[in-house]
């Protein structure tokens, strides 16, 4: 008897469950689900894909002839060519984010050394006074100095900021101790603007089309890096450097 | 399927649109760069924080939040609620209006136009007129009841 009164009970419970999850509703969950999965694993195969495709540097073309600045003992093991834009927000991330690093792990063991080359793109109104300005304070040796204070400051000259950037970037070399009749007369002059052309064409002539493009020996990689991207392609180079000696000597 | 489930379709892509921007913020995917495309120089400009968070980030918790609200809306048991229906149109509406400050930037401060924003506008747009239309479904309620 009890037995008999059970079995209509859970039926009742079947129909009720049955009615809360109707078949519209059933396909909208599984349509939901299937969204939800597909997306993840896109975004996934994304993140996962190597996202730096590196490029060859021609070694076929004439050593650099412009010279940029370089950062770091001449004798390193391995000079890093760097090509940027001063009102570049990625360069800006690299100068403000992974350098340090750079200079505390790399650069001051004589490990790695940067050679800083312009490449001001034209999308950006304000960039060609701020490497005139960097260069200038290069004029009284401050290169790296005004360097990173411009990175530091890149939201307060940029062209969304003002349209005076040189009162702006004054206010920087100031704040960098430059001699400022020494610096306004160069700035006036425009003193260095046939390096800076001259180094933005050797991203030119090299086909660089983005900043920042870093060259690790004989691979150009374009984008931002994080200091362990960047370590892992310079101990890569160094590697690759010292199997080519190797084999040189062997001939 | 009904227009809260639309709803909640459109937001859960939203959510997925603007997880793969935030990812590219990251540097997880892609490469952050200038001079390679229109999406980075949106995307490095000055604009794209809000309150020292990238607008991306903003995104992903404003979709995920309309994909809850539409979710809990399209359960049968609220078919006939009315203040869900509110809260859509509401959360819709401020998207159409952060969007519509989002395009004018792209067109006229920063003067590049990324396919990925325009993406999410559109989808913004979609899910405020579905919200209106299912706002206008709900049965008006009966004053003094």
């Amino acid at each position: 008897m009890a037995k008999k009164q059970a079995n209509p009970g859970r039926k009742r419970a079947g129909a009720v469950k049955a009615a809360k999850t109707s078949p519209a509703m059933r396909g909208f969950y599984i349509l939901i689900g299937v969204i939800a999965v597909v997306g993840i694993g896109a975004l996934s195969y994304l993140s996962a894909r190597p996202k730096q495709a590196a490029a060859e540097w021609d070694s076929t073309l004439p050593k650099l002839t412009a010279m940029g600045h370089l950062e770091g003992s001449d004798s390193a093991k391995l000079e890093v060519i760097e090509f940027a834009d001063f009102e570049c927000p990625a360069c800006g991330q690299f100068a403000t984010l992974t350098e340090p690093d750079v200079r505390t792990h790399l650069i001051d063991s004589g490990v790695v050394a940067i050679r800083f080359m312009d490449f001001p793109l034209p999308m950006h109104a304000n960039t060609w006074y701020a490497h005139r300005a960097a260069w200038c304070a290069a004029d009284q040796g401050k290169f790296w100095p005004m360097h990173d204070a411009i990175y530091n400051y890149q939201d307060s000259w940029n062209t969304e900021a003002t349209n005076d950037p040189n009162k702006v970037l004054s206010g920087i070399a100031k704040g960098v101790g430059l001699n400022m009749d020494q610096y306004a007369a160069c700035i006036a002059a425009k003193k260095y603007q046939a390096q800076i052309q001259a180094n933005a064409t050797e991203a030119q002539n090299r086909q660089v089309d983005q900043t920042p493009t870093f060259v690790f020996g004989s691979k150009v990689i374009g984008g931002y890096e994080t200091f362990d991207q960047f370590r892992a392609n310079v101990e890569e180079a160094i590697a690759a450097k010292a199997a080519a000696a190797k084999a040189a000597a062997k001939k | 399927m009904t227009k809260r489930m639309t709803l909640a379709v459109l937001a859960l892509l939203g959510t997925l649109l603007a997880a793969y921007l935030t990812l590219h913020d990251m540097g997880i995917i892609g490469t952050l760069a200038c001079g390679s495309g229109d999406c980075e120089i949106v995307q490095t400009s000055r604009w794209s924080m809000l309150f020292g968070v990238h607008v991306a980030v903003w995104g992903v918790a404003y979709y995920a939040l309309i994909f809850v609200v539409a979710m809990a809306a399209a359960q049968e048991q609220f078919a006939a609620d009315r203040r869900l229906s509110l809260a859509l149109v509401g959360l819709t509406g401020w998207g159409v209006i952060f969007s519509g400050w989002l395009t004018y930037l792209e067109l006229f401060r920063i003067h590049a136009i990324c396919r990925w924003c325009v993406g999410s506008a559109s989808i913004v747009a979609v899910l405020f007129v579905l919200s209106v239309l299912d706002f206008r479904d709900q049965p008006r309620p009966v004053i003094g009841e």
